[in-house]
């Protein structure tokens, strides 16, 4: 059987449709058993009529990165889609509509703007919706349509994508939608010559699992409630918001708390208070607002109280680019902040992984009574994914809190050094279990005191956490870790490495001995892994989405030798086509 | 108006670019645009039945013609109506384009005969790149195959299914050969030479009915003769591409009528290549011209003569044809399988 590997890009202007004729081809085309990553683009301008994209790269293999060009663009407003034309293909499929209401003016119209080998296909966007519903709302369904029989796709299962997507709605909506699919199924295939080599026909895949069709923000509300979260303090940022959106109206079914503070500053505090009375807290933000978080955050620290922030990060600085995805927090979250400030940095990879990191972050924080940090990026959070649906985790995850037992009592010392740093925690109103709590440095009690000693046997308790935090976490991801040499290694983190380990897996296709290695932990970080890694490799390259090359430096300074970077600050996600082509001119 | 002139050229082929390439070598500054209605960069016609056969792969096909630059070429673009009043060319997909200056060079696609319309539906036609990818696998899984006509590129189609072991019935009407007409001689000397092909070939007879059965087609011919067959094609010559220009005040009749300057009747209106009707002083009448290089210097001449040249267009060349064995003297057609004839 021949395989499907094939990017779709839908463009329309705010309210045209777009995103939900993207939502529903991934709906349909997961529920056909295949592999779906998709990304939508947005104005980002908080309300706005401006260009929308939604990127969706289906497979019938696993998938690791979004694609970086599209083989089909659908255009739904053309003044849009002209600019998108520049990541089609060159030999790329354009739907444009071929009777629009108004006439378009010279150069106005996506089709004139089709290079020499891109196949255009008119279809009567306009005219089809119209005639299926009355009005130009369905034209996203009619190019669906089209876009289904082109490709030779089974009709009726995607008629009930669309029932299902519409279930909600009123019927006439549901019928609207539905007929305006089917002029623009009938319409093709009665009227197109087909000269495009894409097709469907034959392609049938084991019938799927049930699956999760979900993106980071939703996983990562998932995974906090299902991890027992009782109270999230937080203030609407993008790409974050929706985390927040979710939870304001799930936590409280779960008997949980949701604050919306007037800033940042107040929810990191409001966090750290519910943490410090022994809840399980959490707030999450982007950029600007982990940046006002920053003086809290090494009160959680000092004062070891566990907090969890969430950093979906967006292009900065500042307020920067709000719907753009960067890679330009890790320096704020790995290094940022006051004095020696040990904190967990856990960065997912995917989408599935924003589960995992977020059950992990809660558990850790509450065990190490510490601050951690999940870092996502725009991508993640909005990139939708079909993955299994998570196990829901064990009860180890579930309370991990050390408590004191009765003896610690008699002279409770809350924060009593130890071997691995983690004094048992009581929690207030514990009876026996009373002490001070400051953001001064402290004694075992913590009673503040600024020895000389003192503060360095503080310090170090606080990072002997670490020697224990890293076996806790996932290993590192490494690719053919079986051999002894690569003439490449690609390194990576976060949402970039989904793209490096799928260049690797392409470069090796092409006779590159590469491999690939990416670590979820990225504070502490395993620098025993990485320098083994980096021994077996002759080169080194660190793409990620930023202009210094943030993570490059930081690795740069534990492996003590020179790496090759590949810096992209597009707003696009990291394209596996990109680093391939790095490795190549390697 | 545009700043510049707007040199505007209908087609892609062989006139089409070499009318925008003289254009661009005469005038710097001039904007000019190439309209096709095909979604395909400049390609070799010639080559599509070795295309097909899969003999030659799809950048084999392309021309790789230098001379064109800064040239914008909207490909996948049909024009559907020429105003040369406010010099406006509407496209199918409802942009307008504003011209200053017009070359026509929308060449030509497959005859239909009258006498064909109750069965049209059921031919395929192979005259272009759209047409070769639309039935591409279809003509590689087909076994059958009932050609009828039989002009120069249904004959050339013939050899292409010879070679892949396709079992073919042709037949040759001698009206196939339009515009010109084949003698009584010639279709006897042909099908006689076709013998060696080890094919069926039906002369003097004529299709009466093609119908649809559980996937392959029933061909009945009025002698009575009954094929099934998996594909039917017909090559009964070439149509030149005019709809666009009618009711536009450009005068036609089956092509475009230009002078032997190649300029129509209407001023900054030029039309070259296969969909042109030229007039031809000697026998004092149009001719149509087809092949590949009288479309190359046809596309020359329109363009100078367009910037202000007085040239008269020439017939590329007195050559023989060799048809099936029969010497047939044309004016119009050469074997192109170089590059150099670009
Ligand atoms: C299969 C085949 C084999 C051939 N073999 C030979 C051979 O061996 N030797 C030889 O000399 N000749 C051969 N020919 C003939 C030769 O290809 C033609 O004579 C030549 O291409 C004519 O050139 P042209 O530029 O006039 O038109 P074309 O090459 O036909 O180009 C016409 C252009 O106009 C465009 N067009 C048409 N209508 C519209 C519209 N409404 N809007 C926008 N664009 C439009 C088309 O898309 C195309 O780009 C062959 C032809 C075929 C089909």
């Amino acid at each position: 059987m021949k395989d499907i590997n094939i990017v779709i890009e839908i463009c329309g202007s705010a309210g045209e449709g777009t995103i939900s004729a993207g939502e529903i081809t991934s709906r349909f085309m997961s529920s056909q058993g295949f592999e779906i990553m998709s990304f939508d683009s947005y104005p980002a301008e908080i309300r706005g009529f401006g260009k929308c994209v939604a990127h969706t790269r289906i497979s019938s293999r696993q998938i690791y990165s979004p694609g970086k060009l599209a083989d089909v663009l659908i255009a739904l407003n053309d003044k849009h889609a002209i600019s998108q034309l520049s990541t089609l293909k060159e030999n790329g499929i354009l739907i444009y509509d071929s009777q629009p209401a108004r006439p378009h003016k010279e150069d106005e119209s996506v089709a004139g703007w089709a290079k020499p080998g891109m196949i255009s296909y008119g279809i009567p966007l306009n005219m089809l919706a119209h005639k299926a519903s009355g009005n130009a709302r369905g034209m996203n369904m009619v190019a669906l349509g089209a876009l289904a029989a082109l490709f030779y796709v089974d009709k009726s299962p995607f008629t009930d994508s669309i029932k299902t997507r519409y279930a909600k709605k009123k019927q006439i909506v549901i019928d609207s939608n539905v007929n305006s699919f089917l002029e623009g199924y009938n319409w093709t295939k009665e009227n197109i010559k087909k000269i495009d080599p894409h097709s469907f026909k034959d392609i049938t895949l084991p019938k799927p699992k049930e699956k999760l069709i979900i993106n980071g923000n939703q996983l990562v509300a998932r995974a906090a409630l299902d991890a027992d979260l009782s109270f999230y303090a937080g203030y609407p940022i993008t790409p974050a918001t929706k985390i927040m959106e979710i939870l304001s109206r799930e936590l409280p079914k779960h008997g949980g708390v949701l604050l919306q503070t007037e800033d940042e500053i107040s929810a990191i505090g409001a966090v750290i208070g519910a943490g410090f009375g022994g809840k399980r807290a959490m707030t999450a933000t982007s950029g600007p607002g982990f940046a006002l978080m920053t003086e809290f955050t090494g009160l959680s620290v000092m004062a070891e109280v566990p907090a969890v922030i969430i950093n979906s990060q967006r292009a900065g600085p500042s307020t920067g680019i709000p719907t753009k995805t960067e890679q330009s927090d890790f320096n704020s979250a790995v290094l940022g902040g006051t004095g020696d400030c040990p904190r967990i940095v856990l960065a997912p990879a995917d989408t599935k992984s924003c589960y995992e990191a977020t059950v992990l972050a809660l558990y850790l924080a509450e065990k190490y009574q510490t601050l951690v940090v999940v870092l996502l990026d725009f991508f993640l959070s909005n990139s939708i994914r079909n993955i299994n649906i998570p196990e829901k985790p064990s009860s180890e995850y579930l309370d991990a809190n050390i408590a004191p037992d009765k003896n610690d009592f008699k002279d409770y010392q809350r924060y009593k050094i130890t071997k691995n740093g983690i004094s048992p925690r009581a929690i207030p109103g514990t009876p026996g279990g009373m002490f001070f709590s400051t953001g001064l440095e402290h004694d075992a009690y913590g009673r503040p005191n600024y020895s000389e000693a003192g503060h360095t046997a503080m310090t170090q308790k606080r990072f002997a956490k670490f020697n224990t935090v890293l076996t806790e976490a996932p290993a590192p991801e490494i690719s053919a870790n079986d051999r002894d040499e690569f003439d490449i290694g690609v390194i990576s983190w976060g949402s970039s490495a989904g793209a490096a380990h799928e260049a690797v897996m392409s470069a090796q296709k092409e006779g590159i001995n590469a491999s690939s290695f990416s670590s979820m932990m990225l504070s502490p970080f395993p620098e025993k892994a990485l320098i083994d890694f980096s021994d077996k490799c002759k080169k080194i390259l660190i793409p990620e989405l930023n202009f210094s090359g943030q993570f490059a430096g930081f690795a740069t300074r534990i492996l003590k030798r020179s790496v090759e970077r590949l810096n992209f600050i597009t707003g696009r996600p990291m394209a596996s086509e990109d680093i391939l082509q790095k490795m190549r001119e390697m | 108006m545009p700043e510049n002139d707007h040199y505007v050229i209908i087609g892609n082929g062989p006139a089409g670019n070499h009318a925008a390439a003289t254009l661009r070598q005469k005038d710097k500054d001039a904007k000019i645009t190439i309209i096709s209605d095909e979604c395909v960069p400049y390609y070799y016609k010639p080559r599509l039945t070795d295309f097909i056969a899969g003999e030659i792969a799809k950048e084999d096909l392309m021309v790789n013609f230098q001379d064109v630059k800064d040239i914008r070429i909207r490909c996948g673009q049909a024009v559907k109506r020429i105003d040369p009043d406010s010099k406006l060319l509407f496209l199918q997909h409802m942009e307008k384009i504003e011209f200053s200056k017009l070359i026509i060079a929308s060449g030509s696609r497959a005859r239909v005969l009258p006498t064909m319309s109750g069965y049209a539906d059921h031919l395929k036609f192979v005259t272009s790149y759209t047409d070769v990818m639309e039935y591409k696998e279809e003509i590689r899984k087909a076994e059958n195959f009932f050609i009828f006509g039989g002009d120069l590129v249904g004959f050339k189609f013939f050899k292409m299914l010879n070679s892949m072991d396709k079992t073919v019935t042709i037949m040759i009407d001698p009206d196939a050969f339009w515009p010109y007409r084949l003698t009584r001689d010639m279709l006897e000397q042909i099908s006689e030479n076709l013998l060696k092909f080890n094919t069926e070939i039906i002369v003097k007879d004529e299709v009466l009915s093609i119908d649809r059965q559980n996937g392959s087609y029933r061909v009945k011919t009025r002698k009575g003769i009954e094929k099934n067959v998996d594909m039917v094609l017909s090559f009964n010559g070439l149509n030149p591409n005019i709809e666009f220009a009618k009711g536009s005040g450009i005068d036609i009749d089956y092509g475009i009528l230009v002078d032997e300057y190649l300029k129509t009747n209407v001023d900054g209106i030029y039309a070259c290549g296969s969909c042109a009707q030229i007039y031809n002083q000697a026998i004092k009448s149009y001719t149509t011209s087809i092949g590949w290089p009288n479309a190359v210097v046809q596309g020359e001449v329109a363009a100078l003569n367009l910037l202000g040249d007085h040239k008269i267009i020439e017939s590329v060349g007195q050559k023989y044809f060799d048809l099936e064995g029969v010497k047939i003297k044309t004016t119009w057609w050469e074997d192109i399988n170089e590059d150099n004839d670009a």
